[in-house]
């Protein structure tokens, strides 16, 4: 039996429910409060404090448990609770694979890495470079690579992997690449497995996924946005929505020569006759 | 001395219908079984029994009071076999456990007696060892009589009195087998009729009897039980032994043709299974499922006569619930080429050790176990070598950089305490080399791509590429087939991704394909 998630059954729930609905009709806290008059009252017992789930419409949400830095500060500023989120599905919908997206997660799962657990991959869309993932600072001896497309297994669905390891709770992260127009019910059966994970557990989805409705608490949609950059949207989060996107700078690919010429104006690109070659670094 | 005595009224029912699967042999909720024994029916169960179903019926006349039943054939080694179990959960508190022998000549035991004056403070008292017992039975299923009293004899009489007693002296022992009825008695029962009409229906009646004159009349064995009941005689008892190795079987009675069917009365077996290991302290790290198949008699016919399924643990476990889970996914990948007549569970690889110490709060050993179980379970289900480990290669063709190994699921608790020293231990030469070198994409294309090509630019999804860095020249492989010969560019798409192309080298390439550019990687 799957357990129920707490949020589902425990007033923590029903509060952060409430708390934008507070926000909406802020006489209706006054009322619930015992009558007291004037906005002073509400103002000394901001619905906020009085439990970590709370949260005004307007403010981000403090996520009960800790966050996990996300490693770059731009991101932790605008996430609730200050990073990825633990126990529950972060989705990321991406146009394609090779936006960045391992680089953006990778401080995250060498933190779970440095922490003695084990981080775990399922279905990647192609194959992965030891080498690149090494450099990365991931540990390849605490990184499971898990297929489940690979055949066909009757009457079972390729996410009783996922789901499996997600309820375990003995998973330290996990980064799944979904397959395309995945239902919705689908998805709300991982998060409510991803309830008992302790630790970051990351969905990848085509971003056309970005016009259903998800049931993970946050869909970020990624895009290339230059050379070593990394454009991201926060399309679904705890706290009010995020108008400009965010342009985080990832570790570096290039050297610092050929950045600088991506980024100088002109034709930086060269059109090469066939067997000339320039090195550029 | 303390006795325990674990009487199993309906052993012989129970063992039977362990043998129908859902599906094959009994449809209803409440199926009516009965079992016969020359002809003669010699035991029914309550629907059965319910319908007018008793012992000592004729099998037609049984059959035309209920045209549903099941009927089965009493089988003592049947029973014998599912009494050995109950044994066995028996062992897991003492060691000196018996069987107490059948009444009637030929049947089998249907009591199992238990010393356990030396477990009580263990187990803390006899209450909570009895519960304890109960618990360990009940994946076996059978219904449990259970009496307690001083002398063995005693108390596996008492076992079948209707409630049983439990008397913890003597005293009280005694004066509960004085109100014991007399047919209790291995030997009252073939005297039942003559001592009935002399009046004697309790043992305690029997008592104030002289003792030459019962001896006369219904022979020394009646006395010396009596005797050995209220502790006037010694009664040793041979303990039993677990044999070394497991093996049990069960033959079931419809045919089954689906793995769940086979799954159904492998549960049953691998309950035995736990039984016996938690009896010897040990834990099971191979076992083998035996499927028996129905003989056809065609010519030609290949059908092998049994399907073996052996299952391997990464980390050996006595958690029915976990081996069972193993054995449901090994099962439902397996195709069974016939139908199953007799299943058969056979261990040998155990291993002794000492039970794990159960934690309140999850610790780094308890999180390994669990990540072996997970493994195991992901590996049963989807194939051992669909979970996989990546490791670098020292290759500098980047499609042969990294290899992915089938990862063993006991790998990782296995080395829980050298995991700090080997992060602390700075890279090696010359992984430190390797690392400086030129950058590597996170996403290899498995086939590469070729790159549509116009004025000498390569083209992405109709969109020039503009290079940034490159060429980083590979060439290698002469050595065995797979030769490259590639200059390497890292170049931007047109929407700002990092892709990685190369160029085969002109005209030196051996294959003529192998011309213009392609895409290899993307930097994730």
């Amino acid at each position: 039996m799957d357990p129920i998630p707490a949020a589902l059954v425990s007033p923590s729930g029903a509060a952060a429910r409430a708390g934008r609905w507070l926000h909406s009709h802020p006489a209706s806290s006054q009322a619930s409060g015992g009558q007291a008059s004037g906005t002073a009252t509400i103002a000394r017992r901001a619905p906020e404090t009085l439990h970590p789930a709370l949260w005004l419409g307007h403010q981000l949400g403090r996520s009960g448990s800790h966050a996990v830095a996300s490693g770059f500060a731009a991101l932790d500023a605008e996430l609730p609770g200050g990073g990825w989120p633990r126990r529950v599905l972060s989705e990321l919908l991406l146009p394609h694979a090779g936006v960045g997206e391992i680089r953006l997660l990778a401080p995250a799962l060498v933190a779970a890495q440095r922490a003695g657990r084990l981080v775990m991959m399922f279905d990647p869309p192609a194959a992965l470079s030891a080498t690149a993932l090494a450099r990365l600072d991931l540990d390849l001896e605490e990184l499971l690579v898990v297929n489940t497309r690979s055949r066909v297994v009757p009457g079972s669905d390729s996410l009783w992997a996922l789901e499996q390891a997600l309820k375990s709770g003995h998973v330290g992260a996990v980064v799944a690449w979904l397959p395309p127009r995945l239902r919705a019910e689908r998805l709300r059966r991982l998060q409510l497995a991803a309830h008992n994970h302790d630790g970051v557990a990351f969905v990848l989805r085509e971003a056309a996924a970005a016009g259903r409705p998800t049931a993970s608490p946050l869909r970020l949609a990624l895009q290339a946005g230059g050379v070593d950059r990394l454009q991201l949207r926060i399309l679904k989060r705890r706290g009010p929505p995020l108008e400009t996107p965010l342009q985080l700078a990832l570790p570096a690919v290039l050297s610092n020569a050929a950045r600088r010429r991506s980024q100088g104006p002109g034709e930086a690109a060269l059109a090469l006759p066939a067997a000339t070659f320039v090195d550029f670094a | 001395m303390l006795w325990i005595a674990l009487h199993l009224p309906f052993l012989s029912l129970e063992s039977f219908a362990a043998t129908l699967v859902d599906g094959a042999g009994g449809v209803d909720a409440d199926p009516q079984i009965a079992l016969v024994d020359e002809h003669r029916i010699s035991a029914a169960n309550a629907a059965a029994q319910a319908q007018g179903v008793k012992p000592g019926l004729k099998r037609a006349t049984a059959l035309a009071l209920a045209p549903r039943i099941t009927l089965g054939q009493a089988d003592p080694a049947r029973d014998a076999e599912a009494l050995l179990p109950v044994a066995h959960a028996a062992l897991a508190f003492t060691p000196q456990v018996s069987l107490q022998p059948a009444n009637e000549p030929g049947a089998a035991s249907h009591t199992v007696l238990l010393e356990v004056q030396a477990s009580l403070r263990y187990f803390g008292g006899l209450d909570a060892l009895v519960r304890r017992l109960q618990q360990a039975l009940a994946p076996l299923g059978h219904t449990l009589r259970i009496a307690v009293a001083t002398t063995a004899q005693g108390a596996a009489v008492l076992a079948r009195v209707e409630p049983p007693p439990r008397c913890l002296d003597l005293a009280a022992t005694r004066a509960a087998l004085a109100h014991a009825p007399v047919w209790l008695l291995g030997p009252g029962r073939e005297h039942w009729e003559a001592l009935q009409g002399m009046g004697l229906r309790c043992i305690g009646d029997l008592l104030g009897l002289p003792r030459a004159g019962l001896a006369r009349r219904f022979g020394e064995p009646l006395l010396a039980e009596i005797d050995s009941a209220f502790g006037r005689r010694p009664d040793p008892r041979m303990p039993i032994v677990a044999a070394r190795l497991f093996e049990s079987r069960i033959e079931l009675f419809a045919r089954a043709d689906s793995s769940e069917q086979v799954l159904q009365g492998a549960a049953l077996l691998l309950a035995r299974l736990v039984l016996w290991l938690a009896a010897q302290h040990s834990f099971v790290r191979r076992f083998r499922l035996l499927m028996h198949h129905e003989t056809r008699w065609q010519q030609g016919d290949r059908t092998p006569q049994a399907t073996a399924l052996e299952i391997a643990l990464a980390e050996p476990s006595r958690d029915s619930d976990h081996l069972l889970v193993l054995l449901r996914e090994r099962l439902a990948r397996l195709q069974l080429p016939a139908p199953t007549l007799e299943l058969a569970l056979q261990a040998e690889d155990i291993v002794k050790r000492a039970a794990p110490n159960s934690e309140l709060f999850p610790t780094r050993q308890s999180e390994d176990e669990g990540l072996t179980r997970l493994i195991e379970r992901l590996q049963a289900r989807l194939g051992a070598s669909q979970v996989q480990r990546l490791e670098a290669v020292d290759d500098h063709r980047p499609e042969r950089a990294s290899r992915l190994r089938q990862a063993e699921a006991g790998a990782r608790p296995a080395r829980p305490a050298q995991r700090g020293a080997r992060r602390a231990a700075p890279r090696a030469a010359g992984e430190a080399n390797l690392l400086a070198a030129s950058p590597r994409p996170v996403w290899i294309e498995p086939v590469c791509m070729p790159l549509a090509e116009r004025r000498s630019r390569p083209l992405l999804e109709g969109r020039p590429l503009s290079l940034l860095s490159g060429p980083e020249r590979i060439e290698a492989g002469w050595w065995d087939a797979g030769l490259a010969e590639r200059d390497y560019f890292i170049a931007e798409a047109a929407d700002g991704a990092l892709v990685w192309i190369y160029r085969a080298r002109l005209p030196l390439s051996a294959e003529a394909r192998e011309s213009g550019w392609f895409l290899h990687g993307r930097f994730g």
